[in-house]
């Protein structure tokens, strides 16, 4: 990767805005759609860059949840998330008319090198949430893309339709076979890796599946850049809560990330999933 | 316009030692950086004062992850007091803070005695802080931190050694996790310290039943956040009896009316912390909420308030 690829330059510094809910749809088992009206963190956010919500107010101490942009239509920024605990439960009972507010754009999102024709995503479960705005931008700039995404079933195959309306081509992989093939997303991953057709991998999953393709671009030569996830206080680089370890010592998942060249993680042996 | 803005502005100053503030409200130690990572949300020169993230003399790693998790009403932490040095930290943070119209109270810490004097001595020779917050209370380091805390002997010992490296007002930080903290007030009172500010966190854990494992990578952390507000009322409000030194009170603020409530019980200076992580204006918000209060109920001075609780 080009030493340009590694610095990014300061985004639009992060406002504060209260956002009316649009939609809060159910898209599959457990995972919803959160449309919110934020003119403003619309106008700003980059793809792969994140938004911290307050997802509830008033009655009872809740930390904000960060959550990556998956789209911005028009004024409205588009969330995905999983119900996976207190913040995104209290999330999944919002209602159209309610407002929370968010903090954003925030952290660093994704950077194409400078020469870079074809880029492949790989989308493990709710880590397309980033991906989806990227590969707007991308097919935009008249990038190639190809994506291989991966779910534990079909119905859980979020932003599907996205993918398959603007890359060239997308590879399935399901845990029980229900679309695509059978198995996990490194599958297709790693065939569209050494298909030496992608010159730069971008991946958001599980941390073991973004290590697994990390490892992949890194034998077969490509950069690679994954989105990381971790529990989070601040958002703002503050709390030192999100840090991850890299060969340049602890960064944070908020401000330095979330989006990190692959080839600088160390990755951690044992993970702890969070659950927020 | 409505009648109580009409009447006159309240006075919000208040003096800790020597050190004036233009209002009450500082931020709390390692909830707010250095304060420029704030500075996006915050006019920070509208602050009492910008306390900063604990410094020590060499960096430190921290803790391992997961080092947050969310409770009733607060947090565990157990960051560990990751920083980069001090000598960064005067390059990078206290350089930029200086350059703003805003008290700098500096926290310091050390895994000895004589390593919280020597990052004040470096500071001292690098133009010196407005004020030092010792951290003798952080419990989520091994050796240092609370281990200095929670006992008169190595409290007054390092209240000492800090006070012999500078002139400057010294506010020492308590701990809560100890059977008597009024003891260990009067010890570093009688030791030259100019204010105590209290409480830093509560020792506590967290389980998740599923995985039967702790939900921090260290096991336990500290507890802040609303969960710990009456604690830390109990706290202040003895100390400040016991004391004639200022008090500087934290411990779940996150309205204005929860900073009246510690400047009732006896505090001087209120600290916000855990409540930025949440609305990173917070600080904003009480000053205004403050002033509004004591316009409101015709108290001229803020300063008025403390210690006023009747009871």
């Amino acid at each position: 990767m080009t030493g340009e690829a590694h610095t990014h330059p300061r985004s639009h510094p992060p406002v504060l805005e209260s956002t009316p809910v649009v939609v809060n749809d159910r898209v599959a088992e457990g995972i919803g759609l959160l449309v919110l009206d934020a003119p403003l963190v619309a106008t700003h956010v980059q793809p792969g860059q994140f938004v911290h919500l307050r997802v509830a107010e008033g009655t009872d101490f809740i930390l904000r949840r960060p959550f990556s942009v998956h789209r911005v239509v028009g004024g409205r920024i588009e969330i995905l998330y999983q119900v996976l605990g207190r913040g995104t439960r209290q999330m999944s009972e919002l209602e159209q008319g309610d407002v929370i507010d968010v903090v954003g754009p925030l952290g660093n999102g994704w950077t194409l090198p400078d020469d870079a024709s074809h880029a492949l995503l790989v989308a493990g479960g709710l880590g397309a949430a980033p991906l989806g705005m990227w590969a707007e931008r991308l097919a935009e700039r008249g990038v190639a893309v190809s994506v291989a995404q991966g779910a534990p079933y079909s119905e859980r195959l979020v932003a599907r339709e996205l993918f398959e309306r603007v890359a060239r081509r997308v590879e399935i992989a399901t845990d029980d076979g229900s679309a695509g093939e059978r198995g996990f997303v490194t599958g297709p991953a790693e065939r569209l890796i050494r298909s030496g057709e992608v010159e730069v991998v971008f991946a958001c999953g599980p941390e073991r599946m973004q290590q697994a393709v990390a490892n992949l671009a890194a034998a077969a030569g490509i950069p690679c850049q994954v989105s990381l996830e971790r529990l989070m206080a601040c958002g703002i680089g503050a709390c030192l809560s999100c840090v991850v370890s890299t060969t340049e010592g602890l960064k944070r998942a908020c401000v330095d990330g979330p989006v990190f060249d692959a080839s600088t993680i160390k990755w951690e042996s044992s993970e702890v999933p969070p659950k927020h | 316009m409505n009648a109580a803005d009409q009447r006159p502005s309240p006075d919000m100053r208040v003096r800790l030692g020597t050190l004036e503030l233009r209002n009450p409200v500082m931020t709390a130690s390692g909830t707010f950086g250095s304060g420029r990572e704030f500075s996006d949300f915050v006019d920070l020169e509208r602050l009492g004062a910008v306390v900063t993230k604990g410094v020590s003399m060499e960096p430190w790693p921290g803790n391992d992850s997961p080092r947050i998790a969310e409770t009733a009403s607060g947090m565990l932490n157990s960051i560990g007091l990751q920083n980069p040095g001090v000598e960064r930290f005067v390059e990078r943070d206290l350089a930029w803070l200086r350059t703003l119209d805003v008290p700098v109270v500096v926290n310091v810490s050390g895994h000895s005695t004589g390593e919280y004097a020597r990052v004040i001595e470096r500071i001292e020779q690098a133009g010196g802080a407005d004020a030092y917050e010792v951290n003798i209370s952080c419990p989520n380091v091994d050796a240092g931190g609370m281990v200095f805390g929670t006992a008169c002997g190595p409290a007054s010992e390092v209240t000492r050694s800090c006070r012999a490296a500078t002139q400057r007002p010294l506010i020492v930080k308590l701990s809560p996790n100890v059977t008597d903290v009024v003891e260990i007030a009067k010890a570093v009172a009688s030791e030259g310290a100019d204010a105590v500010a209290l409480i830093n966190t509560l020792l506590g854990m967290a389980i998740d039943a599923e995985s039967r494992r702790p939900k921090l990578a260290r096991v336990v952390g500290g507890l802040s956040g609303p969960a710990i507000k009456p604690i830390a009322l109990r706290m202040v409000w003895q100390v400040a009896a016991a004391l004639d030194i200022p008090v500087v009170g934290m411990g779940g603020i996150t309205t204005a009316e929860d900073a009246v409530e510690f400047m009732l019980a006896g505090a001087s200076g209120v600290a916000i912390g855990t409540a930025n992580f949440v609305d990173p204006t917070t600080t904003l918000r009480v000053i205004d909420g403050l002033t509004t209060w004591c316009r409101e109920r015709d108290v001229a001075r803020v300063a008025d308030l403390i210690g006023a609780l009747e009871t």
